[in-house]
């Protein structure tokens, strides 16, 4: 056993304890954690933007440098902080307006291009599908039930018509699908949180009390 | 009855305390297990080898102090990789968390090699041999306007020096010259690569993410918009033992080691579901 000396090895140590001691119950020792935790990590973040990112890029040119048309990004910026006085809260819509318009003209052609056009395409069936795979003659059959499956898993997503006759079958058949889909996604979140457990505990096994390498 | 009645009502502090010893055994014992490489990762390895003299890897470095079990075992990996091969590498990061996790990894890996180099040319050289370029709000912003000019959305790199003075950025314009760009993220950052980066400029796109995530990403590596993928510890696995196997480079692998625990752990949950599922269906048949 070969103890760590330093200090914030020791610090997040206890800290690391302090938010397990919730497993038992819920104690002032969790909730100090938890606090201290938000707290520096707010004060991380705000001193970060302003450092880097509002000092270089808005402040330092314009009441330094004397770059007079950032004070349209400034006056924009500003408007933000209207909503705090009700007489002219109406005017955080401009910013609001600007940003969510940027937003959306850039991301609705990327995003349908991307998510829409490329998986409705790996879904059609071609002799290419499931290349990534290198699944071979077996190919068309997971493509066969990836289509299968994309088709039913949508019939029972429409609530238009009665589910009865075909529409009935292909929304059971769909449901069977969403299930092995939320299976899947269940497994891996299992795995991700022993993960997690798994990496505090090589820290405190570990780097801070030395009996495992 | 009694037993059965048990079974459902088990104090979930046992649970953890069972999950724990269960963690805990292989961790001390380090009984090794084989590491399985599947197709995604060795995909990706496999693009990173390829990589040519004249093009960069960028490493989007993503991940913040929760998801570091997962997804630091896959920067550090990733980063021997590139390293032992020569490639140039670009890091970046797109939010504020995950900075000083990405420099520690940069900073670790490159003093694993320079303390065995014997030589200038050797070494990894920062400037030389990879750039630090930092951070740059809001994440659209670089994503969309590196396919211009890196070095106008990065004027400067993390420690603060001006990024066009770098010798590795004379050569790297944009996209063009980002041979793969690999993101290793616990949220949904690889997806706007894909629809900003990939879709309007081309450049290759590929990832590492935590398990949680996994089952929302396969589907890109599926249509071949990810060139390959990791996912979560297992996935950091896999990639450790590539770069063990065929570079031949034998340093500290955590995901390697926690295959056992994570194995365990999962036989448990299994177990836990198994007898919970017994003990709710042998109640409702006795009810009946």
């Amino acid at each position: 056993m070969n103890i760590s000396p330093d200090p914030w090895v020791w610090i997040a140590a206890l800290l690391s304890l302090a938010i397990f001691s919730f497993l038992y119950k819920e104690n002032p020792f969790y909730r100090i954690a938890e606090h201290l935790f938000i707290g520096v990590a707010n004060g991380y973040a705000v001193t970060f933007y302003w450092h880097n990112i509002l000092m270089p890029t808005l402040f330092d040119p314009l009441f330094r440098q004397g770059k007079l048309l950032y004070i349209i990004p400034f006056i924009i910026g500003i408007l933000y902080f209207t909503r705090f006085i009700p007489r002219i809260s109406w005017l955080v819509r401009i910013p609001i307006g600007i940003t969510i318009g940027y937003y959306v003209g850039v991301s609705v052609p990327a995003t349908t291009q991307a998510f829409i056009i490329k998986q409705i395409q790996g879904t059609v069936l071609t002799s290419t599908n499931f290349q990534a795979w290198n699944a071979g003659s077996w190919g068309i059959v997971w493509s066969v039930i990836v289509f299968i499956g994309v088709l039913c898993s949508l019939s029972y997503f429409y609530f238009s018509k009665e589910h009865k006759g075909v529409l009935g079958v292909t929304s059971r058949i769909g449901i069977v699908f969403v299930m092995i889909g939320f299976g899947a996604a269940f497994g891996y979140t299992v795995m991700a949180r022993i993960s997690l457990l798994i990496g505090r505990l090589q820290f405190l096994l570990g780097d801070w009390l030395g009996i495992i390498q | 009855m009694k037993f059965i009645e048990r079974l459902t009502t088990i104090d979930r502090r046992i649970i953890y305390i069972i999950l724990v010893i269960v963690v805990v055994i292989p961790l001390i014992s380090r009984s090794p297990e084989r590491v399985r490489v599947m197709l995604p990762v060795e995909k990706l390895y496999n693009a990173v080898d390829t990589i040519p003299k004249d093009k960069v890897l960028i490493i989007d470095f993503e991940y913040a102090p929760q998801d570091m079990p997962e997804l630091e075992p896959m920067g550090f990996a990733l980063l021997r990789h590139a390293f032992e091969k020569r490639i140039k590498v670009l890091a970046l990061c797109l939010f504020v968390q995950p900075l000083g996790l990405a420099q520690k990894a940069l900073t670790q890996v490159t003093e694993e090699f320079n303390s065995v180099a014997q030589s200038n040319a050797d070494s990894i050289i920062y400037g030389r041999d990879y750039v630090f370029l930092g951070w740059q709000p809001p994440p659209l912003i670089p994503i969309i306007g590196m396919g211009t000019s890196i070095t106008n959305v990065y004027p400067s790199d993390y420690y603060g020096n001006k990024t066009d003075t770098l010798p590795l950025m004379k050569h790297i314009k944009n996209y063009n010259d980002v041979a793969l760009l690999v993101s290793l993220c616990a949220g949904s950052i690889p997806r706007s690569w894909i629809a900003y980066a990939q879709n309007r400029f081309g450049v290759a796109v590929a990832a590492g993410v935590t398990a949680v995530s996994a089952a929302d990403f396969y589907q890109y590596y599926q249509t071949g918009q990810f060139t390959g993928l990791m996912t979560g510890m297992k996935g950091a696995a896999e990639y450790e033992e590539l770069v063990e196997t065929r570079l031949g480079i034998k340093k500290s692998r955590k995901a390697s080691e926690a295959l056992p625990s994570l194995t365990y752990g999962h036989l448990v949950m299994i177990a836990f579901i198994i007898i919970g599922n017994v003990g709710y269906f042998m109640q409702r048949r006795r009810r009946k």
